[in-house]
């Protein structure tokens, strides 16, 4: 099988910093695969080189097969791949419904008329639970609902790959269960292949098939939940080694 | 209640030059003027975020292409007029082209630059622009109204702000203001931002063209105080004193300036001393000016 999303040996360093060392991976169609690592391990620069913000310096990122690490951020958006911030960024002086026709907008389809686009994206947050919310600013919302509001707007934007940048982090326990019934269904019935950075492990470690763990830059272990969790590694990256 | 109001406006408008006297009429021409460039300067600075100090000089490349080509080449102003916002607009596309990219405070420099190099060079190139002197051109009428030209101005004004509201409403205006609110979320969203600022740039310095066009034909005296930074200066203290990145805002602010400065031109330059110093105070304390305290006082009853 051909994976949806692949990194080959990607590298990128701001100044003397390694923030990433030849890293690799690979998605497959329909996976969710979270992305764990201690702080400053290198996750969110992967998420920034794969969508284009800082692009790898070595390497190479394929989307279907096709190179896309040249690109410009909102070409590789266009390509198919969506993403969330782990500080949240929706449009702050802007409507949901605007904020999602953003992202519908950033698809430049030719041919769709406006209501078409105002339909899809009030349907977009229908899906998000955000439906009666369209016409409130997005400054205005809890932080569960700009969370709802980045998705929809990245959904809007209809992807193969969702990059997922902690979602989780800030919310309460309700709160979390909401958003990982929101994923599940993103994955299941939206079709979208999914790659999620977080630090709630108890959630992450249900939720994904495949775990990939970074420290330092590099990736230090792959693999099904069970198996990254006893790591020795992994568990060295986390609690610190002998030496630290 | 919203469509009222504006049948509301329009009416004193069409009245208006029933009303005034020759010398208020005037301010009132002059009024529109501004109108259209502070609008026009709210395009860029207002819903893109990005400070052009060019506006003033577009406005001076659009009066002066028209009117030379009128003095020297017998060209009928409407046609001039056409050919200085064109201008205008092309010279934005090369400026930006050349320093939007680099974004934020480059843009800035980069247009005060062009705008001092445009001056300096119509203030010295004195045999075909009479440098400081200033040069005289033929009006848009073979008989001069001040009616006529208020009336000009009028519907002038009216399709450049219908036609810039119909942008901001339209796919492309969505994108200035995502780009406006978050140029790494709206990368990211799809929007080719470095696309969307020039498209702003650009019609924005046309749009400023075309002011300077119509302004210079008006005047029938062309100088460098067109394209000069006092200009611009007052350009943007209308659009952050009437409240920036709103519609309505530089349009109120540019009538209320320069009005007001009928008032207080017994003080000379110095009234741009206290626009400067007021659009610095609402700058920090009301950012979304006079519209924007009007709001707040409005849902507060």
């Amino acid at each position: 099988m051909k994976p949806v999303l692949e990194g080959r040996d990607v590298s990128r360093s701001f100044g003397g910093l390694m923030a990433l060392h030849r890293v690799s991976f690979q998605l497959f169609e329909g996976e969710i695969v979270g992305l764990i690592g201690p702080n400053g391990s290198g996750k969110t620069t992967l998420f920034n080189a794969i969508t284009g913000v800082f692009p790898p310096q070595e390497g190479e990122i394929l989307l279907d097969g096709k190179p896309v690490s040249r690109l410009k951020p909102f070409q590789i958006c266009r390509m198919g791949i969506g993403r969330t911030f782990q500080i949240v960024r929706p449009f702050l002086k802007m409507t949901c419904l605007e904020n999602v026709l953003v992202g519908i907008v950033g698809r430049d389809e030719k041919g769709t008329s406006r209501e078409e686009r105002v339909e899809q994206a009030l349907s977009e947050l229908e899906f998000v639970g955000l439906g009666g919310q369209s016409h409130r600013l997005a400054g205005s919302l809890t932080l569960l609902q700009k969370k709802m509001l980045e998705l929809a707007r990245a959904l809007a934007t209809r992807p193969r790959v969702l990059l997922l940048d902690e979602v989780l982090a800030g919310l309460n326990p309700s709160e979390i269960l909401q958003a990982l019934d929101m994923i599940e269904a993103i994955r299941v019935k939206r079709k979208v292949t999914i790659f999620w950075v977080e630090h709630v492990m108890g959630a992450i470690m249900t939720a994904c098939q495949r775990i990939i763990v970074l420290d330092q830059g590099r990736k230090i272990a792959e693999g099904p939940p069970d198996e990254v969790r006893s790591n020795p590694r992994v568990i060295e990256a986390y609690l610190g080694g002998a030496d630290a | 209640m919203k469509r009222a109001g504006l049948a509301g406006v329009f009416l004193i408008a069409i009245l208006v030059p029933f009303f005034l006297n020759q010398y208020w009429l005037h301010v009132a021409i002059i009024s529109l003027f501004y109108v259209m460039m502070a609008s026009s300067w709210n395009l860029i600075a207002g819903y893109t975020g990005q400070v052009s100090f060019a506006h003033a000089a577009f406005a001076g490349v659009g009066a002066y292409t028209s009117g030379m080509l009128a003095l020297y080449g017998g060209v009928h102003p409407a046609l001039g007029i056409i050919a200085g916002t064109l201008l205008a607009g092309v010279l934005g596309l090369g400026l930006g082209g050349l320093c939007i990219r680099m974004g934020g405070i480059y843009l800035s420099l980069t247009t005060l630059g062009f705008s001092e190099i445009l001056r300096i060079i119509i203030t010295n190139e004195e045999q075909w622009t009479r440098g400081t002197m200033g040069l005289q051109i033929p009006g848009v009428f073979s008989v001069y109204s001040k009616t006529h030209y208020y009336f000009l101005f009028l519907a002038v004004t009216l399709a450049f702000l219908v036609l810039m509201r119909r942008l901001l409403n339209s796919d492309t205006g969505l994108a200035f203001r995502a780009v406006l609110n978050d140029e790494l979320a709206a990368s990211t969203s799809g929007i080719d931002t470095v696309r969307v600022r020039l498209m702003a740039f650009t019609s924005s310095s046309a749009m400023a063209g075309l002011a300077g066009g119509l302004y210079g034909h008006y005047l029938m005296l062309i100088t460098p105080d067109i394209p000069s930074l006092g200009q611009m200066f007052l350009v943007l203290a209308m659009a952050v004193i009437g409240g920036m990145g709103s519609f309505a805002g530089p349009i109120i602010g540019a009538i209320a300036l320069e009005f007001l400065s009928e008032y207080i031109r017994i003080y000379g330059e110095y009234h741009l001393l206290l626009f400067g110093l007021v659009a610095l105070v609402i700058a920090r304390f009301a950012p979304s000016g006079m519209v924007g305290l009007w709001e707040k006082i409005w849902r507060r009853r």
